[in-house]
């Protein structure tokens, strides 16, 4: 889809600024009312998905020029997507998150993505992921652990490890604690290893969309030769590039379930028991692609039409992605199974969760606003008075990780593997 | 068009640099503004551009720009949430420097004891209401919903909404302000000014209320509101808000010491009844016809559509035409929501049994459907937040409001046949959604106390659609013709339709009014502390002898 396709979504935009905050119901103090990091930061109108919308209609219109400062508001954004969920609430069929992915995509086919995605790039071109590391090395994290190597055989699942945690050393324990209990819970899987290749959906986010398509070509192709029909993963962006991405842009049938959905399940069904007590308090972070945007993908080809005169409907009708369906509950459930864990809720939670500023390239690009974005996370969750922040992707741990050092502050910051391994 | 690059780098010398913009791009952003296709040249959705923006941090430094942009002749247009084609400079070719107040905006304080807030611009209303929900206290939320600036609705436009009819209106509400005048003077009013703090607007100290906000305010036309302090009420609920379901319909529980009732009535005589016995009998926390948004035909497939997140737009088609909400949508046909609130479970009761006895004595009634759990959740929450308030643009993506003329029940149900019977004369071209004649919305009050309100017509129509965009300026000047015909005073589409047009034309206009002198005051005024004239002309004025002589003293 193009920015042409969005211009009547850019008309029919008021300016009504709901992007800019969680949404309103969902308001419960002044200090954590805002929704869009990226707004909050660049401050300038510009910076807002609605800002986004008029960039894009001024560019088609040939009002404006991309320049340094355009650049830098199309770019400097998590893509969240909390602005789409705030929208919504009113605005319900536009599109905002969409538009301003299109708009990324027009700078980056124009030429004019910042330089400072390219190391990212590059390494991905290079080695198939987003770290700058060797991908002979990828599959380094499982090598004493005695996984099944789909290169070379065949199982019904596939563990994807990601970038993050396939390279992060400091991560790694996280994608190696998943594995022990994928055996334990005698699940019949393997991992691809150094043939694994990134997801593409980072690159994807920020408009360089045929990296999307080459990793997926590569990994569903390395999938269907090795017998899996579902792809387990403990990293949020993976799951929602598997299950929303590659549905959509590759055709995908992969069933994708993410490691809190499965222990959630393994938890109701009895196979994972958890006995040892972890006293701790603690308050849960919904990473964006395993929360809000984390839901089904439903094929859709359509287009717009009219009811009563002028009312704007789809032909058929279009699925809404609103955050209303995604995996809010798995993680919770599994935290509450912990024995002696309270879990205590920050303000911002499932669809109106701040993000934790890693998403969009941010954290490649725009390194500061990416910290501040953390930042902010961090101060909301000790406002619970938390022991601990957990979450269930890599890279907001990382992001958490490293904004916590920077303050010197106490928070622990923890994948829910790390709890769930601490109980066992 | 280009700020002199000697006053841009004055500017940036207050704000710094990060603070101060004229790309392009982002000047568009701030001339991109709802309803400017129905007022602009070839229904270009941009008002004229700002020739920067500048987001200054505090009182100071709203001050010091504004003194560089008297040295530099350039006109002052501050916003703060920032939407309406108003907000944006009013005419093309004119240097305007566009404040952006979104850095000031902190709660500053909360005075619980003498239920106060102070405020800056950027703060809104929903933000004050989660704050002050937590002491006990709540604010007016106005009618455009709690994504508003408290201050802008306070100090430089209209401030009715749901909960003005108990709470007060907002220009009632404002208890002070701190004003920077388009020359750069700081001026504090009313007993802020003799370091008394912020508790009266009208002294002791200078009091300019009803010169700088009257009834609808300066529109951003007359220097820059920094700080107001704000009149809050009493709040009988939780310190917050514990929401339930998902979006987009979320809902809030109705406490054992509230009720969310939406009353129907047979006819509009017995509606105006009902009203005027809410009122003498002081009922009602939250009182407005606001669901009716959707239009009558279709308000009631609409919100049983939207409260269920697994449906689409495309259902509220089938669901029209199924004969049981037919059936519950003419029961809703003429109605209105009540929000009932009280310190106590036997306080609500009373307050049910007057309720109960007046529906008997008007012939009036809840409507079941929308009174069950559900329905009632959902507008519980729509009423008490005013989250949901651009709902306004669910048809289409376009809504432009007509009529609205405020008086009491019985002058508003006279208007109510012709806003009718015109809006359904106007859908027969399909130009604007069909959603029947009666899309009428408004407070049940804008008085505290009640007794005067409106009612506005909701247009829907799409910005994206030329022919559509000239279909809803086409409504707008049948409404006008139409009230003239009555002999009505004319509408929000007068309003709206003025901002552009000349400054002759509004001239000539204003010049017919009854009583010309208050705007010959108005422009003495605005010499006096614009004489740059760099604020715009949303605060109304007359040219030195344009309207009548003022009358003679006997």
């Amino acid at each position: 889809m193009t920015i042409q396709d969005y211009r009547a979504d850019a008309l029919r935009c008021t300016r009504c600024a709901y992007c800019k905050w969680v949404p309103l119901d969902l308001m419960k103090s002044w200090r954590f009312s805002k929704g869009c990091p990226s707004v909050e930061y660049g401050k300038f109108h510009s910076y807002s998905a609605g800002g986004r919308l008029i960039t894009s209609l001024s560019l088609m219109d040939g009002r404006s020029t991309v320049t340094d400062k355009v650049k830098d508001s199309v770019f400097m954004c998590n893509m969240c997507g909390s602005c789409d969920v705030a929208c919504k609430v009113c605005r319900y069929d536009m599109e905002p998150l969409l538009a301003m992915h299109a708009l990324r995509a027009k700078l980056v086919e124009d030429g004019d993505l910042p330089e400072a995605f390219q190391p990212m790039l590059e390494s991905l071109r290079k080695d198939y992921n987003t770290m700058g590391e060797p991908h002979e090395r990828r599959g380094d994290w499982a090598k004493d652990l005695g996984v099944k190597d789909l290169t070379k055989t065949t199982a019904k699942y596939v563990f994807h490890a990601g970038c993050r945690y396939s390279f992060d050393g400091e991560q790694s324990e996280v994608a190696r604690t998943a594995v022990e209990i994928l055996k334990k819970a005698g699940v019949d899987f393997g991992i691809m290893g150094a043939a694994e290749s990134c997801c593409g959906g980072k690159a994807f986010s920020i408009g360089v969309d045929q990296q999307l398509h080459n990793s997926a070509d590569h990994n569903l192709a390395a999938w269907k030769k090795a017998g899996v029909d579902t792809v387990i993963t403990p990293c949020a962006d993976c799951y929602y590039a598997f299950k929303r991405l590659y549905t959509k842009h590759a055709g995908s049938t992969i069933k994708v379930v993410h490691m809190v959905e499965l222990l959630d399940q393994m938890v109701t069904d009895g196979r994972l028991k958890m006995t040892n007590p972890v006293p701790m308090k603690v308050t849960y972070h919904d990473p964006c692609h395993l929360g809000r945007q984390g839901e089904d993908y439903v094929p859709w080809d359509g287009v717009e039409k009219k009811i009563f005169g002028q009312a704007v409907v789809y032909d058929p009708p279009r699925p809404r992605y609103n955050g209303a369906f995604g995996v809010y509950d798995a993680p919770r459930n599994v935290l509450k199974a912990i024995p002696g864990v309270e879990l205590v809720e920050m303000e911002r939670i499932k669809e109106g969760a701040w993000c934790c500023g890693a998403g969009g390239g941010a954290r490649e690009a725009y390194p500061k606003f990416s910290e501040w974005t953390a930042g902010e996370r961090i101060e909301e969750a000790e406002s619970t008075g938390a022991d601990a922040l957990v979450t269930a992707c890599p890279w907001c741990e990382r992001n958490f990780i490293d904004a916590v050092r920077g303050t010197k502050g106490k928070l622990e910051v923890l994948d829910i593997l790390q709890l769930v391994a601490m109980a066992l | 068009m280009e700020i002199s690059r000697d006053a841009y780098r004055a500017i940036e010398d207050i704000v710094g640099t990060e603070n101060v913009t004229d790309d392009p791009a982002f000047l568009d952003s701030y001339a991109f503004e709802w309803l400017a296709e129905l007022v602009r040249p070839n229904r270009s959705h941009y008002m004229p551009r700002p020739w920067a923006v500048v987001m200054p941090a505090s009182t100071r430094e709203v001050q010091a720009v504004t003194k560089v942009c008297n040295k530099y002749k350039i006109k002052i247009k501050p916003i703060s949430t920032g939407w309406y084609h108003w907000a944006a400079p009013m005419k093309d070719n004119e240097p305007t420097v566009q404040l952006d107040l979104r850095r000031m905006n902190r709660i500053i304080d909360i005075d619980e004891k003498n239920r106060f807030a102070i405020v800056e611009p950027y703060v809104i209303c929903a933000q004050l209401q989660a704050e002050a929900m937590k002491l006990g206290l709540n604010c007016n939320i106005i009618g455009a919903g709690s994504s508003t600036s408290v201050v802008a609705s306070a100090c430089a436009y209209f401030g009715g909404g749901p909960s003005s009819h108990y709470m007060g209106n907002n220009s009632d509400n404002l208890l002070g302000q701190e004003w920077v005048t388009p020359v750069g003077k700081v001026v504090r009013t009313g007993s802020l000014s003799s370091g008394a703090g912020w508790f009266c607007s009208e002294g002791p100290g200078p009091s300019v209320r009803g010169v700088t906000r009257g009834n609808l305010g300066s529109r951003g036309g007359l220097g820059t509101y920094t700080k107001c302090a704000i009149k809050l009420a009493d709040w009988p609920g939780p310190t917050e808000f514990e929401v339930k379901g998902r979006p987009p319909g979320y809902r809030l529980p109705v406490g054992e010491n509230f009720r969310a009732y939406t009353i129907g009535a047979p006819n509009w005589d017995a509606w105006a009844n009902c009203y005027y016995a809410i009122y003498d009998n002081g009922l009602g926390y939250i009182f407005h016809r606001q669901l009716n948004l959707a239009g009558a035909n279709l308000a009631t497939a609409l919100w049983l559509t939207y409260i269920d997140p697994t449906k689409t737009l495309n259902d509220v088609e089938t669901l029209a035409k199924d004969p049981e909400i037919i059936a519950i949508n003419e029961k809703a046909r003429i109605s209105f929501q009540l929000i009932l609130a009280a310190q106590s479970v036997d306080g609500i009761q009373l307050q049910d049994k007057i309720l109960d006895q007046i529906l008997s004595q008007t012939g009036c009634y809840k409507v079941e459907r929308y009174c069950q759990q559900d329905m009632a959740e959902f507008t519980n929450m729509y009423m008490q937040r005013l989250g949901h308030k651009h709902c306004n643009f669910i048809w289409a993506g376009g809504y432009m409001g007509s009529w609205m003329q405020a008086g009491t029940p019985d002058f508003v149900k006279g208007y109510v046949p012709t806003a009718i019977k015109g809006f359904e004369e106007d859908q027969q071209s399909h130009l604007l959604v069909e959603c029947g004649g009666d899309a009428l919305m408004g407070c049940g009050s804008t008085l505290g106390g009640g007794g005067y309100f409106g009612l506005e017509q909701f247009v829907s129509y799409d910005p994206a659609s030329d022919a559509s965009i000239d279909a809803c300026i086409k409504h707008m000047e049948d409404a006008i013709a139409d009230c003239v015909a009555q002999g009505l005073p004319l509408g929000k589409e007068l309003l709206y339709l003025q901002i552009g047009w000349s400054d002759q034309r509004i001239w000539d206009g204003m010049a017919k009014a009854p009583q010309t002198f208050v705007l010959d005051f108005q422009r003495q005024f605005k010499e006096a502390v614009d004489p740059n004239s760099l604020g715009d002309r949303n605060y109304p004025w007359l040219p030195e002898k344009w309207g009548q002589a003022p009358a003679q003293a006997k």
